[in-house]
C-alpha cells in the first residue's frame, strides 16, 4: 500500500500533496497540498464548489487522487476504499449523515469497527455501554437502542458526530458537522474539539459561519475553485482577507441596489401549520417585495416552502393569492396559481442530471412547445432562449446532459425553467448555493430586477449576507415557529442569529425530545410504542409475526372443522417437509433481498443443482449421498458467485442479471437432461432417506431447515458482516462511505443464496424423486412471495427470519387447507396472489400510521 | 446502456449508441441467417416468425413505457391469459366479436387500473404489487374457466390468426402491433406525454417539484399495460385458436428481457423503441433460427440469457474505459 519515498521532514499525521482530482470533463481540485498536525486544527474555507467536499472525500479513501497523493505520517500512501483511511487513523464526520435509518443508533455508532467478543461475534451490551458513553459526550439524551430513523435532522448530525468519535481517530476530519446544530450543541462540540485537541488530535473542520471557523481553527486554509489560495495561522488572518481569498475579489456591490416598491398585498398566510414541521406562520408578501426565510437547517423554512407549493399540505391554517383562498393538492395546482418553487436540492429535486439542458428548462411548461399535440423543438427553443440567454448560460449545445454543467450553470437552467412559468410568487430556496461568485451576482441582479418588474419574491437562505442584502424584511424560524420578524432596517447579523439559535429554549425530556413541542401525544409514542394498548396497528408493526400466526390461525381453525385430517400427522408430515424445502431458500433470498437486490434465478438453480445431482448419482453410484450432496451445494454456489459476480464486477443491476441466469441456468439444465428423466429407481435409497427418514418422527429436512434457520440467525445477528448486509440495504452509500465492503458482502449474499438453493435442490430431488429439466420452474415467485408476506421489506433493509419462516408457513398452510377442504388446486395461484397483496397493503397501511405517528422525528429532514 | 438520443459534437458519440450496436448485431444475425441456415430465408418461415413474435411484440410497447418510468408490470402475462379466457367465454356464450373484442379490452383495463390502484394509492413497489397480481390474474382465470380450453370460434376470427395481409409473408397478427408500434414511438418521444413519462423515471422528485403528478402518469401507463395485454390476449386466441387459463405462461420475463436488452434503463428515465424494436427482432431473429437448427425452447431461453447479460457486461465495461480515457486526456491534454 505504501510507496518508498523519504519521509518529509515534520511528519504531519495527515495530509494532501499536490492532490489533483478531476470528475468527468470538470477539475474538481487541482494540485493542493495541505498538512494536519497533531494537536492542530484547520479550518477549511472556501465556496461552495471550490473543493473543500473533495479534499475530506480524498482523505477519507473515498476519492483517489488522479495525481499527487495523500500522505499519513509523512508519507505516501493510497487509500483504496474508506476502510483503508480508517485503518490508518483517519476519522470523518461526513456532512450528509452516513447513517443507516433501518438500524439502531448504537448499531450506527460501530457498524464498520464492532466491538466483538472473543469469539468475534458481537458483543451487545458492551456496544450499548460504549454508545452511551459517546452519546453522553456529543450531548445526546437518547435510548442506544433505539432505531436511527427515528431521530430527528439535528440529532441524527449528533449521532454522526459520534461515530466519528467512537473511531478513536488521530486523524478527525469535520465536514459541516455544525449545519442543522442548535447554538447550543455546537457549543458542546467544541469543548469535544478542545479536549481532542488537547490530546494531540489533527483535525480539520469544514464549516461555513465565519465566527465558528474563528473560534475552533489555528490555522485557515482557503480554497477557490480547487485551488489552495491561502494557508495562514488564523491569528494572522483577518475576516475580511479571509473573505476577499475566497471570492477573489473585494465584496463591495456585492448585492444589488433593491428599493421595494411593494404593491398590493399578493400572497396572505395566516396560521399556517403542518404537524410536525411547522406551526402558527402568518406573513402577508406583496407584489415587488423581497420577503427572506432565515433560520437554521430544519427550522421549518423549507417545510413552509414545500406547503406553499403543494408538494405538501398544511394541517391548519389558510392561504390567500390575491385576496382569494386556495388549497393546493399538488405542485400542478400551485403553478396554475403562478406559484414557482427554486428547490434547495438543485440535483435532486430540479434538474433531471442526465437530461438535456433544453428538455429540462422547458419541463414546466412542455404544453406550450407543441404543434398539433407534437412537441416542437423550434417553439421549445424560442421559449428557453431568451431567459437563458439573459442569464448567460455558458454551454456547448443545448443537447447536453446538464450534468456537465457547472454548478452556477445549472442554476441559470433552473432558473430559466421557473421564470417561463410567468410565477406571480416566486420562492427561492437557497439560489445561490454552490454556485460561483459571478454567478451569485447574476442571481442577485435577476432577484432585484424580478422584484422591480412587480414580482413577489420569497428568499430562503442560509447565507446571513445574503439575506440582509437583499430582503425588503426577514422572517427568522427556529423550531417550526416565526422567532422574530425584522425589516431590512432592524436587521443585523446578530439579530438573526440570536432568533435563529436562541439557547435555553430547547429544553429535553429524557428521550431527547422537545417538551415544547405541542405534539405531546406523539413523543409518549415515541418514548414508548407500545404504551396504548389498544392501538392494534402499532403493535401489529412492532411484532408483525403475530398478524402471521393469527392468519395461519385463522386458516388452520376453520379448515380443521371441516376436514380433521388438517391435524393428522401425514399431512403435518408432508407440510412441515413442503415448508421446510421453501423455508431453505427463502432465507437466502431474504439475505439477498435486505441488501436491496433480488435472485429471480433461485428456482432454476434448485433445478440444475437437482438434476445434477440426481443424475451423477445415476451415472456414478460410487460418488454416494455426500458426494451427491457436495456436487449440488458446489453447483449452487457456483450459480451464485456467477450472479454477484455480474452484480458486484460487471455492475449490473440485480434484477436483470439474475433475469438473465435465469434463462441460462435452466437452459443449461435442459441441455444436460436433453429430455431425460431421472425416477425413483434409478437413485439407491439412501438418497430417498436423506429427506425421508425421520428423527424421533421428525422428518429431516425439517429438521436441516431448522438448522439452517439458526445459522442464519446467528450470522444475521451475532456476526458483524450479517449486521453489515442490513446496512447496506438500507443506506448503499452510506455502507460505503464508512468502509463496509459493499462489494464483498453482496457476492457474499449471492453466493450462499446459491449454495442454500443448491442445497436445497439435493434436497428436493431427495424428496420427489422423479427429476427432470423442468424442476421448480416457477418456484422463485413462491420463494420471493414467502419473503414479502414475511415483512421483509423489499427496499433492503429490513427484516426478520422468524418472519420469513413464518410467511413461509403461511403460504403453504394455506394451500394446504385449499387443497384439504377440495378447492381447485388450480384456483391456488390466485389466492396465493391476493395473500401477497393483503400482506403488502396492510404493511402499507400500518407504515402510513406509523409515520403519522412519528413524523416529528423526521420533520426537518430533506425529502 | 446509453442515454436518449443526446448528440454531441463527436461522430464517434453519436453512432456508438445502443441502438446502432443492437441495428449492426441483429442484421449481422439475420445475414448469417439468410446464407448459412436452410429454410430461413422462406416466406413461410418468415412469416411464421413474425407471427410468434406477435404478442411479445404488443406487450413490450407499454413494458418499455413502465421501466422508463421506474416500474414493471409482471402480471402481463397473467393479464393475457385473463383476458383471452374472459374473451373466449365471451364468445362461447355467443356474444358477437362486435362485442366481445372492447369487452375484452375493457377487462385489461381493469386489470392494469387495479394494478396501477394499488401502487399509486398504497405506495406500493410495482414489483411486488405485480408479483400479485401476476398469480392472482392468472387464478381468476382458472377460476372462470378450469383447467379446460375453449376452441370454437368464429370463422372470421379464425381467419385472422391463421392469414396473412394480401397472402404476403405480413400475417395479420402482427397488425396491431405495426398500427401501435407507431403511436407508441411518437408518444414517447414527441409528446408532453413522452416528456412526463421519462421526467418521472429520470427522477421522480424533479418530475414533481416540476408539477408532473406523478401518481396519474403511473395509474395510466399501469392502464395502458392491461389494455395492451388485452389486444395481445386476443391476438393469442386467434393464432392458436384456443383461450385458455395457461396461456403464454412466463412470457412476461421474455418481455422484460426484450426491453432491458433494447437498452431500456432498469433505473429508469432512459431509452428508445426504437433500442427495443431491434431488441425484439434479434430475438425472433434468434429464437427462430435456433428452432430452425431444432435446438428447444429452454436452450434458446440460454441464448437470451447470456445475449442480455454478455451486452450489458460489455457496454458496461466500454462505459469505463471510455471515461478512464476522458479523464486521463484532461489531465495530460492542454490548459492548466
Amino acid at each position: 500500500m505504501t510507496i518508498s519515498t523519504p519521509p518529509n521532514v515534520a511528519a504531519a499525521a495527515a495530509g494532501l500533496h499536490e492532490a489533483t482530482k478531476t470528475f468527468g470533463g470538470t477539475t474538481a481540485l487541482s494540485k493542493v497540498t495541505i498538512d494536519l498536525v497533531a494537536g492542530e486544527v484547520v479550518a477549511l474555507l472556501g465556496e461552495n464548489g471550490a473543493g473543500k467536499s473533495t479534499c475530506v472525500k480524498l482523505l477519507a479513501g473515498v476519492y483517489q487522487p488522479d495525481q499527487g497523493h495523500v500522505a499519513v505520517n509523512g508519507k505516501p500512501i493510497s487509500f483504496h476504499s474508506p476502510l483503508d483511511a480508517q485503518r490508518a487513523g483517519i476519522g470523518v464526520m461526513h456532512q450528509h449523515p452516513g447513517l443507516f435509518a433501518d438500524l439502531s443508533v448504537a448499531e450506527n455508532l460501530f457498524i464498520g469497527h464492532p466491538i466483538k467478543d472473543r469469539l468475534g461475534r458481537l458483543d451487545g451490551s458492551r456496544t450499548l455501554a460504549k454508545a452511551r458513553r459517546l452519546l453522553e459526550t456529543v450531548g445526546l439524551a437518547c435510548d442506544p437502542a433505539e432505531r436511527l430513523g427515528r431521530l430527528r435532522t439535528s440529532e441524527q448530525q449528533l449521532v454522526e458526530i459520534a461515530r466519528a468519535l467512537s473511531l478513536d481517530a488521530r486523524v478527525l476530519i469535520m465536514d459541516e458537522p455544525t449545519a442543522a446544530l442548535s447554538q447550543r450543541e455546537v457549543d458542546r462540540l467544541f469543548a469535544v474539539v478542545n479536549d481532542l485537541r488537547a490530546q494531540g488530535v489533527a483535525m480539520m473542520f469544514v464549516g461555513h459561519r465565519m465566527d465558528e471557523i474563528y473560534r475552533v481553527a489555528d490555522r485557515i486554509a482557503v480554497l477557490r475553485d480547487g485551488r489552495l489560495v491561502g494557508l495562514e495561522p488564523a491569528a494572522r488572518l483577518t475576516h475580511e482577507r479571509a473573505v476577499q481569498l475566497m471570492v477573489g475579489r473585494p465584496l463591495d456591490g456585492f448585492y444589488p441596489h433593491h428599493e421595494a416598491q411593494p404593491g398590493d398585498v399578493r400572497l396572505s398566510v395566516r396560521g399556517l401549520a403542518r404537524r410536525d414541521a411547522f406551526e402558527g406562520v402568518s406573513f402577508d408578501l406583496r407584489a415587488g417585495e423581497i420577503l427572506g426565510f432565515g433560520g437554521l437547517v430544519g427550522s421549518g423554512r423549507t417545510e413552509i416552502a414545500r406547503v406553499l407549493f403543494g408538494i405538501d399540505q398544511p394541517t391548519n391554517g389558510s392561504i390567500r393569492i390575491d385576496g382569494r383562498a386556495v388549497a393546493f393538492r399538488s405542485a400542478k395546482d400551485a403553478m396554475a396559481n403562478g406559484i414557482a418553487y427554486v428547490s434547495e436540492d438543485r440535483m435532486g429535486q430540479s434538474l433531471i442530471m442526465d437530461f438535456s439542458i433544453l428538455t429540462n428548462a422547458t419541463l414546466t411548461v412542455i404544453n406550450q412547445t407543441t404543434r398539433h399535440g407534437l412537441v416542437a423543438r423550434s417553439k421549445e427553443l424560442a421559449l428557453a432562449r431568451p431567459p437563458l440567454d439573459r442569464l448567460q448560460l455558458r454551454f456547448k449545445t443545448y443537447d447536453q446532459p446538464v450534468r456537465t454543467l457547472s454548478g452556477g450553470n445549472q442554476q441559470k437552467v433552473v432558473l430559466s425553467k421557473w421564470l417561463l412559468t410567468n410565477p406571480r410568487v416566486l420562492i427561492l430556496d437557497e439560489p445561490t448555493q454552490g454556485i460561483d461568485i459571478q454567478t451569485k451576482a447574476n442571481v442577485h441582479a435577476m432577484i432585484a430586477e424580478l422584484a422591480a418588474q412587480g414580482l413577489a419574491i420569497i428568499l430562503i437562505s442560509s447565507e446571513l449576507p445574503e439575506l440582509l442584502g437583499m430582503c425588503d424584511r426577514m422572517i427568522v424560524l427556529r423550531e417550526g415557529a416565526v422567532a422574530a420578524e425584522l425589516t431590512r432596517a432592524a436587521a443585523t447579523q446578530e439579530k438573526v442569529m440570536r432568533a435563529a439559535t436562541a439557547v435555553g429554549t430547547a429544553t429535553r425530556s429524557p428521550a431527547g425530545r422537545e417538551l415544547s413541542r405541542p405534539s405531546a401525544p406523539t413523543a409518549a409514542v415515541a418514548a414508548a410504542p407500545v404504551s396504548k394498548p389498544a392501538d392494534l396497528f402499532v403493535r401489529l408493526s412492532v411484532h408483525r409475526e403475530w398478524g402471521l400466526a393469527a392468519a395461519i390461525a385463522a386458516v388452520v381453525l376453520p379448515i380443521m372443522l371441516i376436514n380433521p385430517r388438517m391435524l393428522s400427522t401425514a399431512n403435518l408430515i408432508a407440510l412441515s417437509m413442503d415448508a421446510a424445502l421453501l423455508l431453505i431458500v427463502a432465507v437466502g433470498q431474504m439475505l439477498v433481498i435486505i441488501t436491496r437486490s433480488i435472485d429471480l434465478s433461485v428456482a432454476s438453480v434448485i433445478g440444475l443443482a437437482a438434476y445434477g445431482a440426481a443424475s451423477t448419482l445415476h451415472g456414478h453410484p460410487g460418488i454416494g449421498v455426500i458426494g451427491a450432496l457436495t456436487l449440488a451445494c458446489g453447483i449452487g454456489l457456483t450459480a451464485g458467485l456467477i450472479n454477484g459476480l455480474v452484480v458486484t464486477r460487471g455492475r449490473v443491476p440485480a434484477i436483470v442479471a439474475t433475469l438473465g441466469t435465469m434463462s441460462v441456468f435452466r437452459g443449461l439444465n435442459s441441455l444436460w437432461a436433453g429430455g431425460k428423466q431421472i425416477s425413483a429407481d434409478q437413485v439407491p435409497q439412501a438418497w430417498l432417506d436423506l429427506t425421508g427418514a425421520s428423527v424421533f418422527g421428525v422428518p429431516a429436512v425439517v429438521l436441516i431447515a431448522l438448522a439452517t434457520l439458526l445459522l442464519a440467525g446467528f450470522a444475521l445477528h451475532s456476526l458483524p458482516a450479517g449486521r453489515e448486509l442490513f446496512a447496506i440495504g438500507s443506506n448503499p452509500d452510506g455502507a460505503k462511505l464508512i468502509g463496509i465492503p459493499v462489494e464483498r458482502r453482496l457476492l457474499a449474499a449471492f453466493g450462499i443464496a446459491g449454495l442454500l438453493a443448491g442445497f436445497d435442490g439435493a434436497l428436493w430431488a431427495s424428496r420427489y424423486a422423479t427429476i427432470d429439466a423442468r424442476v421448480a420452474t416457477g418456484f422463485e415467485l413462491t420463494v420471493i412471495a414467502a419473503v414479502v408476506v414475511g415483512g421483509v421489506a423489499i427496499r433492503g433493509g429490513a427484516g426478520t427470519l422468524l418472519g420469513v419462516a413464518l410467511g413461509a408457513l403461511t403460504l403453504l398452510v394455506i394451500k394446504n387447507g385449499l387443497t384439504l377442504v377440495r378447492v381447485d388446486p388450480l384456483w391456488l395461484e390466485g389466492v396465493y396472489g391476493l395473500i401477497i397483496l393483503v400482506a403488502v397493503a396492510i404493511d402499507a397501511l400500518v407504515a402510513r400510521r406509523t409515520q403519522l405517528r412519528r413524523r416529528h422525528a423526521q420533520a426537518g429532514a430533506p425529502a | 446502456m446509453t442515454a436518449s438520443p443526446k448528440p454531441t459534437s463527436s461522430l464517434v458519440d453519436r453512432l456508438a449508441t445502443w441502438e446502432n450496436f443492437l441495428a449492426v448485431l441483429t442484421l449481422a444475425t439475420i445475414a448469417y441467417a439468410v446464407v448459412r441456415v436452410p429454410n430461413f430465408a422462406s416466406v413461410f418461415n418468415i412469416s411464421q416468425a413474425i407471427a410468434g413474435a406477435s404478442e411479445r411484440a404488443l406487450i413490450v410497447l407499454p413494458m418499455a413505457l413502465l421501466i422508463i418510468a421506474r416500474q414493471i408490470d409482471l402480471s402481463v402475462a397473467s393479464t393475457l391469459a385473463l383476458t383471452s379466457v374472459t374473451f373466449g367465454l365471451l364468445t362461447r356464450a355467443e356474444v358477437p366479436l362486435a362485442a366481445a373484442v372492447p369487452v375484452t379490452i375493457l377487462g385489461g383495463a381493469l386489470c392494469g387500473g387495479f394494478n396501477g390502484v394499488l401502487v399509486t394509492r398504497l405506495g406500493l413497489p410495482s414489483l411486488v404489487v405485480t408479483l400479485g397480481t401476476l398469480a392472482m390474474f392468472r387464478g381468476i382465470g382458472y377460476i372462470l374457466l378450469g383447467s379446460g380450453s375453449i376452441n370454437r370460434f368464429p370463422e372470421s376470427f379464425l381467419d385472422f390468426g391463421v392469414n396473412t395481409v394480401a397472402d404476403g409473408p405480413i400475417p395479420w397478427t402482427i397488425v396491431p402491433f405495426l398500427v401501435l408500434a407507431p403511436i407508441f414511438g411518437v408518444m414517447l418521444q414527441k409528446t408532453p406525454v413522452g416528456r412526463r413519462i421519462y421526467a418521472v423515471g429520470g427522477s421522480p422528485d424533479a418530475a414533481a417539484y416540476s408539477g408532473i403528478r406523478l401518481n396519474r402518469t403511473i395509474f395510466w401507463l399501469f392502464v395502458t399495460s392491461g389494455v395492451t395485454c388485452a389486444v395481445a390476449g386476443i391476438v393469442f386466441t386467434a393464432r392458436l385458436a384456443n383461450a385458455r387459463a395457461n396461456n403464454a405462461l412466463g412470457l412476461e420475463l421474455d418481455v422484460i428481457t426484450i426491453a432491458l436488452l433494447g437498452g431500456i434503463n432498469v433505473f429508469g428515465g432512459r431509452g428508445t423503441l426504437t433500442g427495443v424494436l431491434w431488441a425484439l427482432l434479434l430475438v425472433a431473429t434468434i429464437r427462430n433460427v435456433l428452432g430452425l437448427l431444432r435446438i428447444g425452447g429452454d436452450a434458446q431461453s440460454t441464448v437470451i440469457g447470456m445475449l442480455l447479460i454478455v451486452s450489458l457486461l460489455v457496454s458496461n465495461a466500454a462505459e469505463r474505459a471510455f471515461a478512464d480515457f476522458r479523464t486521463r486526456r484532461l489531465l495530460t491534454g492542454p490548459g492548466e
